[in-house]
């Protein structure tokens, strides 16, 4: 329970700072720049990754409920949906597979060798 | 007797029993839904589609318009700001494997980061002419709650979001393996690496009950290309406007 009130201050202490700074400099969400100070200060030590560890595993178990007020809002979208579904679906999926396709070749021309070689230098 | 009683609040809508029976049902459908994919472990058994498959009827079938239900689940909606915060941790975790070979991992995922929005967006622009529909779908590889966020700061539609990125997911996650095995890429890393990339978090579960240690890659993947795409998406879309309009 101490933990759980720790990750909690973390985190909205965390998410106050990206406010504050999303404030000043309108780069990223301040959700994000809050994501950026968390993972800082648990590297810095700052944060005890051990504490928070639990609570926050629950966090991201239970964080997709967060997403369906949002996605509901495609109930507004039938006329898009019956006009141009499947040209979205299509290019959606055309479009992963580009990006596969392409991660897939450069990682596995120029990282897969390089980490083979570490793997038989280590053993 | 439940139904009957979220009917009668539906009628005076934006009254604090509506908001409370609308929250409550989200949250209690979501629940049910999350219940059956772990007790059957249907990983297209989405929780969220299941949850939405329920409460659109329902919206529609007692009139309640979207408005109305967006102001009663305000606060569900809010606590996608900490629960991002949240994934600081698993960023923070995957940052001793970036360290060996950050600086090859970060070139790779930012042009693929790059060439997939310039192509989602590009597309959706030439077919549709929406910009609001193309930053959606132009964030389709990213893990849903950055994908959310990141299409809010860029007035993208944050409804379609949501479901362009569980068809990417999906359709990588299930054809991705077998695509890449097809184009003879084999190794750990590279297959870890453009899963992840391509279909975040549903791609990295479905790999990893296959291989744990390419869905290690897959979350590295996953988690950085998300923070990447929130450092490049805000100039590279009014970039790509210029040519649209």
């Amino acid at each position: 329970m101490k933990n759980v009130l720790y990750t909690a201050l973390a985190i909205a202490f965390c998410l106050g700072l990206g406010k504050l700074v999303n404030h000043f400099i309108a780069g990223l969400p301040a959700s994000l720049y809050g994501m950026i100070f968390y993972c800082l200060l648990l590297q810095l030590g700052w944060l005890s990754p051990n504490k928070v560890a639990h609570a926050n595993q629950w966090i991201i178990k239970h964080m997709g409920i967060c997403f369906i007020p949002a996605a509901v809002g495609v109930i507004n979208h039938y006329e898009l949906i019956k006009h141009h579904g499947f040209t979205i679906v299509i290019s959606i999926v055309f479009t992963t597979f580009i990006l596969l396709t392409f991660v897939g070749m450069v990682a596995e021309r120029y990282l897969a060798t390089s980490n083979d070689k570490s793997i038989e230098g280590s053993n | 007797m439940l139904v009957e009683w979220l009917n009668i609040s539906s009628i005076t809508a934006a009254n604090i029993a509506s908001t409370l029976s609308l929250s409550l049902l989200t949250l209690l459908l979501y629940q049910a839904a999350a219940y059956l994919q772990q007790k059957w472990q249907f990983i297209w058994l989405n929780p969220m589609i299941l949850t939405i498959l329920v409460l659109i009827p329902f919206l529609l079938y007692n009139q309640i318009n979207y408005q109305s239900y967006r102001q009663a689940t305000q606060f569900i909606h809010a606590l996608l700001e900490p629960a991002t915060v949240a994934l600081g941790f698993p960023l923070y975790q995957q940052l001793k494997t970036i360290r060996r070979y950050w600086q090859q991992l970060i070139s790779l995922l930012a042009l693929g980061v790059i060439i997939v929005i310039t192509l989602s967006f590009s597309i959706t622009m030439l077919l549709i002419h929406q910009p609001d529909i193309a930053i959606s779908l132009s964030l389709k590889s990213v893990t849903t709650p950055i994908g959310i966020a990141l299409t809010e700061q860029l007035s993208g539609d944050s409804s379609i979001t949501p479901f362009a990125i569980m068809i990417a997911g999906f359709s990588g996650a299930l054809l991705g393996p077998s695509w890449l095995r097809f184009i003879n890429i084999r190794s750990k890393i590279a297959t870890g690496l453009s899963i992840g990339a391509a279909s975040h978090v549903i791609g990295s579960i479905i790999l990893t009950r296959q291989d744990p240690s390419a869905g290690a890659y897959s979350s590295v993947a996953l988690i950085l290309s998300a923070v990447l795409t929130a450092f490049i998406i805000p100039i590279l879309i009014p970039f790509l406007m210029m040519f649209f309009t």
